[in-house]
């Protein structure tokens, strides 16, 4: 019942994700943080496969940090997203695939523009202007479709999210729970309470 | 379920008189959840070569920049553009590699070609997912709505049919092919080649 | 005994230096000039041509290809363009190296290499020519005038130990002293391509050994944004545009000087 969404809006990105770690029908833990900052101007939600959802996230993660400490800056969204993909691509024919799902969300301080990518664990990748993964994606892609503005403010931007989780709340046979909710904007990444 | 039909997405190439064009649809979805309506699977190689790659989306992506890698060494080399004969040998033989492994992807290309007496032929060719190529003289098609392209297309397209004439035969065969797939649609692109000029028009389309 | 320590490329001498790699820098100083200058707008490259002769075949760098005649500038990126001084035959495997590096990069991150990245790209294998044994270094420092979104457009030069800088003005091959004593005089840090185009003639001019300037012994290669698509755009000029350039800027041979034309 893992649910994941990306909502663009005027200079950021918010990025949002269930706390709730579950083993078959059981709640193990409701506090797990299931978004990477992977680098000053980008997040990572990832959800899937138990095990290979924090093995994968913690190889992109390191990987992407040691472009980051060899080049002295940062890789721009679209070619961290782009190699996230490759990861997964080669991934998926290789022995055993990692099955993650990921949102990747960024803010390009090179063009000043807020960027959201939609992959899945195939290694398919799309830029949106927001996304969903999980149950949840049934529900609130509707909701989104009606309520998404791409010149949105941070307070509206969140309130359609607001939306989305009540919705999902409301629908689904389990209530994912809490959200954790980060944003990404030019001034870095930082999380925000609902 | 195949697949090949896991994300959707179609793709149609016809001849005209001294030119071609080719077209896709825009969606790229979950199964039956659709997740962009703006999922480009048509990639400009050259000035004169477009590549239509429907199929599974990963290789969409992974093939694209594939080609691209190759291409590009080709022209860097060679100093010149690569011809759409041989860049169809290119796709065969990098689809062929995979032959035990394949990627999902049935790649269809359009293109002007030039005669060896200065003249110019337009070009267009489709392969299977293991690289065999099938040189068209009139259409190709592939993806999820392939079946309804093939009907459509079969009693619109006609013979040296002038690029206008070319655009309006291929926009009708993929907006009606797509309307009845539920697979493909959410919008389409048409690009439009002659021998000094590219046309790239976006068309909408019913979004259910 | 006086070659003890040539025998070897990854030998030190006792004063502490690798003969061989600085061999290979003394034999760099002999080859044509490179010249780059960075501007507000672009960067160009300049390069005198050693192998001229009116029996050598240009036909293939009047019509197509990139421009140039293939021995000093070379496109190694769609946003990066080489300047080679040194060993051709050495030089034509690091230009084939830095394009393969190029579209590996694109390939990984689905963007143009940015242009530092490129210049250790090729760094990090000179280096190791200067360590692992039995081979000899390249013989050959470069140029690379490029253009990313990072840090927008920049000059680099590197050496066959593997050394890269960065640079407003500068120059490699014989009398690079004499060229950026003048480029350090003339540059200014807010000049434009324009200007940069007409001041590394100039330079060139003065440095090589000819009196006369003409597209037999000149390549040139300019890298500016495209002002409709915003994308880098690298420019070799071909011979007919190199004589056109030089009669604008009145650096021209005269008509009278007719020994090498076509």
């Amino acid at each position: 019942m893992e649910t994941s969404f990306g909502i663009t809006g005027k200079g950021y990105v918010i990025i949002a994700a269930d706390t709730t770690s579950a083993r078959s029908i059981i709640k193990m833990k409701t506090d797990e943080d299931k978004i990477k900052t992977l680098s000053p101007h980008l997040l990572m939600a990832y959800s899937g496969e138990p095990g290979d959802t924090v093995q994968f996230a913690e190889f992109v993660e390191r990987n992407i940090r040691l472009y980051q400490i060899r080049n002295l800056y940062a890789l721009r969204p679209a070619a961290a997203a782009a190699w996230i993909r490759r990861a997964l691509a080669n991934s998926l024919r290789s022995r055993k695939p990692y099955g993650v799902n990921l949102l990747v969300g960024g803010y390009d301080t090179a063009s000043t523009d807020p960027h959201l990518y939609w992959i899945d664990y195939f290694g398919a990748m799309t830029e949106v202007p927001f996304a969903a993964h999980g149950y949840g994606a049934y529900f609130a892609l509707s909701l989104l479709d009606r309520y998404h503005d791409p010149e949105a403010s941070l307070e509206e931007g969140l309130a359609v999210l607001r939306r989305c989780i009540d919705e999902v709340a409301k629908r689904l046979v389990i209530d994912p729970g809490k959200y954790k909710v980060k944003v990404v904007d030019k001034d870095g990444v930082r999380e925000v309470e609902l | 379920m195949s697949i090949m039909d896991y994300n959707g997405g179609s793709v149609v190439a016809m001849v005209g008189k001294d030119c071609v064009a080719i077209a896709s649809d825009l969606r790229l979805g979950n199964q039956a959840l659709g997740v962009s309506s703006n999922f480009q699977k048509i990639f400009p190689i050259t000035d004169r070569i477009y590549l239509g790659l429907p199929g599974l989306a990963t290789d969409v992506t992974t093939l694209k920049e594939r080609f691209r890698f190759r291409v590009n060494m080709y022209t860097i080399k060679e100093e010149r553009e690569i011809e759409p004969e041989t860049f169809a040998h290119l796709v065969s033989s990098t689809l062929y590699e995979h032959r035990f492994g394949p990627y999902f992807c049935e790649p269809v290309m359009a293109g002007i070609s030039k005669t060896p007496s200065g003249g110019i032929k337009p070009f267009i060719a489709a392969t299977d997912l293991i690289g065999c190529l099938n040189f068209a003289k009139d259409f190709v098609v592939a993806g999820t709505a392939s079946e309804k392209l093939f009907g459509v297309a079969e009693g619109l397209w006609e013979p040296d049919l002038e690029p206008e004439d070319l655009f309006e035969t291929i926009s009708q065969t993929i907006m009606n092919a797509v309307d009845r797939d539920a697979y493909s649609g959410w919008g389409c692109i048409v690009h439009v080649i002659t021998k000094d000029k590219i046309t790239t028009r976006t068309l909408k389309g019913r979004m259910d | 005994m006086a070659r003890r320590y040539d025998s070897r490329t990854t030998i030190f001498s006792p004063e502490g230096k690798l003969y061989q790699v600085e061999y290979a820098m003394e034999a760099i100083s002999h080859a044509g000039t490179v010249l780059g200058l960075l501007a507000k707008d672009g960067v160009v490259l300049a390069a005198e041509k050693k192998v001229t002769g009116k029996l050598l075949d240009l036909s293939a760098t009047k019509e197509g290809g990139y421009g140039g005649s293939g021995e000093k500038i070379f496109l190694l990126s769609s946003n990066v363009i080489g300047g080679l001084a040194g060993l051709t035959a050495d030089a034509n495997s690091l230009v084939n190296f830095a394009r393969t590096a190029a579209q590996q990069h694109l390939l990984a991150y689905d963007e143009e290499i940015p242009v530092e990245l490129l210049a250790q790209r090729l760094c990090d294998m000179k280096q190791g020519y200067t360590q692992f044994g039995g081979l000899r270094p390249f013989g050959v420092s470069l140029l690379y005038a490029g253009y990313d979104p990072h840090y927008q457009f920049q000059l680099y030069r590197s050496d066959p130990s593997g050394n890269y800088s960065g640079w407003k003005a500068t120059c490699i091959g014989a009398n690079n002293g004499t060229a950026q004593s003048l480029l350090k005089q003339e540059y200014k840090d807010d000049i434009e391509v324009k200007d940069a185009i007409g001041l590394a003639l100039r330079t060139m001019s003065k440095t090589m050994d000819s009196t006369t300037l003409g597209s037999e012994k000149l390549e040139f290669a300019v890298l500016t944004l495209d002002p409709v698509t915003k994308q880098p755009k690298a420019k070799i000029y071909r011979p007919a545009e190199i004589d056109a350039l030089l009669e604008k800027e009145g650096l021209a041979k005269k008509d009278d000087d007719t020994e090498m034309k076509p």
